[in-house]
């Protein structure tokens, strides 16, 4: 069912992640000085972006029997079958919503930045650029290079405008994510060789039995493994704290809210999708490794001073559950997996907003001793800090309980004491916000020069504006996005239950 | 097989650059220059300007012979005719062909090495330009023509004889260019070591050479043929099959040709001087010394080993060694390991650079092991691989180190500290740098990242996974400090931030060579199609 028709000429997903590359290149022929210019056109056109992925998002056809749309195809090298293929199903739009939903946001959220400005805006409109190909492409090598897009941004963005060791940082989360490129590397040679078919083409690298089981229990680890370290799988998390507080504030929003979702759905589309059978026969070491995330991210969580870096170990643990779905591995929990990728990438875009931008930018500290009754001074950050984190601890009426719920029932289907135990993050979870929003915003105030701090911008709260709006209607109506997301993971859902009962050596 | 009229214009541009290289030298010579700066400049102008345009000439005369851009049509009454008809003659001499006696092939594979090694010379000289030399520029510039001749016989000859001339040709011309900058305390421990090591280098050569040509005679012999040129490599090839493929003369013979050619690729353990050399050499030196030089010795080891040795190919899985595919498996395996360890402390930009062009030599090795499979299509692709890799590492290695002899030429140090804050004092050159430099760790859409990709599959598909697996690792060891030159440009806080210039010249070498880098990243397919015409022809 689809809202609006497009015209069909137009190729719309180009146009999506050129819309971004776009200013980029303006931006880079501005001057440093027009400052106010730069974070205009920088402005607009991420807002062009997202009423492109609008567009897009309701005129695509989930009830349609094709469940990739918009298809576009250009040869690139196509003697070895390296093609550039565009298309979305009802696993990427949300995606691609979320990232026009933050990068927008993000957008609004950076008007602070003075230093380099150019070179600070021209990067971000790049990397969102690369977090928009990775979601519209269907050949896996056109993905894997936008993927490096995006991520390799990231150190200059860190390095340069960061904060708290932030080239430590920056250099730690650069060799954690190009470590995990490196096994996709590894993955796509062997994928490419061993099917015979000799194409990144994904949709045909995902027809069944096209690669023998052992090829696929091999070849399953790296990819599934290089993804998942850009979606903070345990163990290979820890650069993901340390690059988030070292981040500057938008750059946090991205990476936390859509950067780590680039990781879980290379994860879903790529490593599940195309290797069915080594997912199914690797599925319980995954949903351990998640467990842990889960409960092991929300406790470390809980106990730190640092609000960012508390914020940061939320997103490892959350990022634990939309593995924990993944690892379901059946329509309730991968559905919940890519619900949860959108509830938490708002709602911890929402989170870093608040306490990057609005706290930490003003009262230039983030240790919770050194914090407190905020409530009176900024009204807004409490409240739209206080629903986001309902929304983190799976309250109903918010995107997150949804996203959650789903997930636990997947998870109780294939592994039940995984979901029981599981559910043990939900108390550390409310424990912990519960925790940060009373010394942040409540409680006494420990500095009296925070009760003059600088007024909340406009840009901030339309930002803090948008985002609570989508947690809110997400969670009212999450129809709009489980019933395109549902369509589209159940074929997938298929293949990997089929894998499971057939059990028998392909010849 | 005999000489005739009709392979001079097979060879013509090499031909054209004995004669440029001549006319450099005497040019220099027969011109009465003052003793001031000023007539210096002037005298070290005009042999550049000679120079560049010169090779200009004979990169577009080489170009058109080739064929790849167009067939040249026939002349039909026009006023273009006189042009039309000297590019048919000239297209006349294109690939195929083996002039004087089999000894030189001119194929495309020749055509696309010779256009490098032209290309090349061509940046260097922009570099060259736009760095202060001293004295005798005319011996500087003559010099670096002869070498590129010797670089582009290497890449064509198919005889042992001409192949060691050739190598000689290039090698003694970079000698004397390594050690160029006589007052400088480096420069001539630079020329001394390379030279040192190059000779000793050469003579192992020339020993197995020797060894190889006392087999396929004894082998002769055996067979009662009638005398043969026991040189040619495809008559080593007819005879090193089957048991004698196996024979400890030729298997001694072939370890020496690769040992002796070894230095000249830089590989590991060939690799000592490398390092100092990069370091001390004139930096437009180096960045002739890592790349053309470096290539050139690549593809005369791969037309040489597959060719005069395709009955010892083996097999390059570790686990059972045998045939030279064994032997660069190994030889890649350490390289790639000691390449990108042994650059990680380094703070000097040039020697890091130096580090990071032998663990390249490293992942080069890897588009050569797929010779092990008896599928011409997979030869193809790895010979392919091969190519692609060295004409993009040639280009992004020009580039970075040209910055480098721009930053030396401007801040008098290359050192990394030296680098903090570029961005401050010249904007253009930073983004260049870090475009070069992004493309030197493999990272899309540039033209590195293809090339890396393209040996990683070709190294898959010979079957050496475990050697693929290292390979990809040591990516991410070079990542890191491929990433220190990013936070030095525009992380680190610079200490002086007063602007400045780069020389016209070498911006316009730096520029064209980034271009061409992003280009073929966007669109491999511009060579990709010559190259695998290229790769297939030398994989028949």
């Amino acid at each position: 069912m689809n809202l609006i028709d497009l015209p069909a000429n137009v190729p719309w997903l180009s146009l999506i992640w050129l819309s971004l590359v776009i200013p980029t290149l303006i931006i880079a022929l501005m001057k440093p000085e027009q400052k106010e210019e730069i974070r205009i056109v920088g402005t607009v056109f991420s807002f062009i972006s997202l009423a492109l992925t609008l567009l897009v998002y309701l005129a695509y056809d989930y009830r349609s029997p094709e469940k990739f749309q918009f298809l576009e195809e250009i040869p690139w090298l196509p003697e070895l079958g390296i093609n550039y293929i565009l298309g979305v199903d009802g696993i990427s739009l949300p995606m691609l919503l979320l990232n026009g939903i933050v990068i927008f946001t993000g957008a609004l959220i950076s008007w602070n930045i003075e230093d380099r400005a150019r070179e600070y805006w021209a990067l971000l409109l790049l990397l969102a650029a690369g977090v928009y190909g990775v979601f519209v492409s269907l050949d896996l090598f056109l993905l894997f290079i936008f993927y490096e897009l995006a991520v390799l941004p990231m150190y200059l963005l860190i390095g340069i405008w960061g904060s708290t060791r932030k080239e430590y940082g920056a250099m730690k989360l650069t060799l954690y994510l190009m470590g995990g490129s490196a096994f996709i590397i590894l993955g796509m040679v062997a994928m490419y060789f061993s099917g015979m078919l000799r194409t990144f083409d994904m949709r045909l690298l995902a027809q069944s039995a096209l690669f023998s089981r052992d090829v696929q229990i091999v070849f399953f680890v790296p990819l599934f493994l290089g993804f998942g370290v850009l979606a903070g799988m345990f163990p290979f998390h820890t650069w993901s704290p340390t690059g988030h507080v070292a981040a500057p504030t938008a750059v946090s929003m991205l990476h936390a809210g859509v950067l780590m979702k680039l990781g879980a759905y290379g994860c879903l589309r790529v490593a599940m999708w195309i290797f069915p059978e080594g997912a199914n026969y690797w599925l319980l070491p995954i949903a351990i490794a998640t467990l842990i995330n889960a409960v092991y991210g929300a406790t470390i969580a809980m106990m730190q001073r640092d609000f960012k870096f508390m914020i940061g170990y939320s997103s490892v643990s959350h990022m634990g559950l939309t593995l924990m779905g993944l690892a379901a591995a059946n329509t309730i929990g991968l559905t919940g997996a890519v619900l949860q990728m959108f509830a938490h990438g708002v709602m911890t875009a929402l989170f870093f907003a608040v306490v990057g931008r609005m706290v930490y930018d003003r009262t230039h500290t983030r240790q919770f001793p050194e914090l407190g009754g905020l409530f009176s001074v900024m009204p807004f950050a409490a409240i739209v800090f206080i629903i986001a984190g309902l929304s983190s601890m799976g309250m109903p009426g918010l995107a997150g309980f949804w996203a959650e719920f789903n997930i636990f029932m997947g998870m109780w289907q294939r592994f039940p004491l995984i979901a029981v135990l599981a559910g043990v993050s939900i108390p550390i979870t409310a424990g912990y916000i519960l925790m940060a929003a009373y010394r942040v915003f409540f409680g006494e105030m420990k500095n009296p020069e925070f009760r003059h701090l600088p007024k909340i911008t406009v840009q901030e709260y339309v930002a803090g504006v948008i985002l609570v709006a989508v947690l809110i209607i997400s969670g009212i109506y999450p129809a709009y996005l489980t019933e395109p997301i549902e369509a589209s993971v159940q074929p997938i859902a298929e293949a990997l239950a089929r894998a499971g009962t057939l059990g028998v050596r392909y010849p | 097989m005999s000489f005739q009229i009709t392979d001079i214009p097979r060879i013509l541009p090499e031909l054209m650059l004995l004669l440029l290289g001549l006319m450099v030298l005497g040019s220099d010579v027969l011109t009465r220059w003052g003793r001031g700066p000023q007539a210096q400049l002037e005298r070290a102008r005009e042999a550049g300007q000679l120079t560049a345009i010169g090779l200009g000439l004979i990169f577009i005369v080489g170009l058109v012979q080739s064929r790849f851009l167009f067939t040249v049509p026939d002349p039909s009454g026009g006023p273009l005719d006189v042009l039309l008809t000297l590019g048919r003659n000239l297209q006349a001499g294109g690939p195929g062909g083996s002039p004087i006696l089999g000894a030189f092939a001119t194929d495309e594979f020749t055509m696309v090495a010779r256009l490098t090694f032209i290309g090349a010379a061509f940046l260097t000289t922009l570099l060259a330009m736009g760095y202060r030399l001293t004295a005798n520029p005319g011996e500087f510039y003559g010099l670096l023509i002869f070498s590129t001749l010797g670089m582009s016989i290497m890449a064509a000859a198919t005889e042992f004889i001409l192949a060691y001339l050739a190598l000689e040709l290039s090698s003694i011309s970079l000698y004397v260019l390594a050690g160029y900058f006589r007052e400088s305390e480096r420069s001539p421990e630079a020329g001394l070591k390379y030279f040192l090591f190059g000779s000793l280098s050469s003579a192992i050569f020339l020993y197995g050479i020797s060894l190889v040509y006392g087999f396929v005679a004894s082998e002769n012999q055996k067979a009662g043929g009638t005398p043969i040129v026991a040189t040619l490599f495809s008559e080593v090839g007819r005879f090193a099959t089957g048991d004698a493929a196996s024979s400890p003369l030729l298997i001694l013979g072939m370890l020496f040709v690769i040992a002796g050619l070894g230095y000249k690729i830089s590989v590991v353990p060939f690799h000592t001087w490398a390092p100092d050399v990069y370091q001390g050499a004139p930096p437009p030196v180096t960045a002739f010394l890592s790349t053309a030089s470096k290539a050139a010795g690549f593809l005369l080891l791969y037309r040489l080993l597959t060719t005069a040795f395709p009955g010892a190919v083996g097999t390059p899985r570790l686990e059972e060694f045998s045939g030279w595919t064994s032997v660069l498996a190994i030889l890649a395996l350490v390289t790639v390991i000691v390449g990108n360890l042994a650059a990680l402390p380094q703070t000097n930009a040039r020697r890091l650079l130096a580090y990071s062009s032998i663990g390249h030599a490293g992942f080069l090795l890897l588009a050569a092991l797929i010779w092990s499979s008896t599928s011409p299509a997979d030869r193809a692709f790895g010979t392919a691989a091969l190519i692609y890799y060295l004409i993009v590492y040639t280009l992004t290695n020009l580039g970075s180190f040209g910055v480098l002899a721009v930053l030396t030429n401007a801040l008098g140090s290359d050192d990394l500290g030296a680098m903090q804050g570029l961005w401050q004092r010249n904007m253009v050159l930073t983004l260049m740098m870090t475009i070069l430099i992004l493309s030197l760790a493999g990272i899309p859409p540039l033209a590195g990242f293809w090339a890396k990709f393209f040996v990683f599959m070709a190294g898959y598909q010979a079957g050496a996974v475990p050697l693929v697996t290292i390979a990809v690792i040591m990516t991410v060891v070079s990542l890191y400090y491929y990433l220190r030159f990013l936070k030095a440009m525009w992380i680190l806080p610079a200490p002086e931030t007063t602007p400045f210039k780069t020389p016209p010249v070498a911006n316009a070498a730096i520029i064209v060579s980034t271009v061409l880098v992003v280009l073929l990243g966007l669109l491999p397919n511009l060579i990709w199609g010559t190259i695998s015409t290229a790769a297939s022809v030398a994989a028949r």
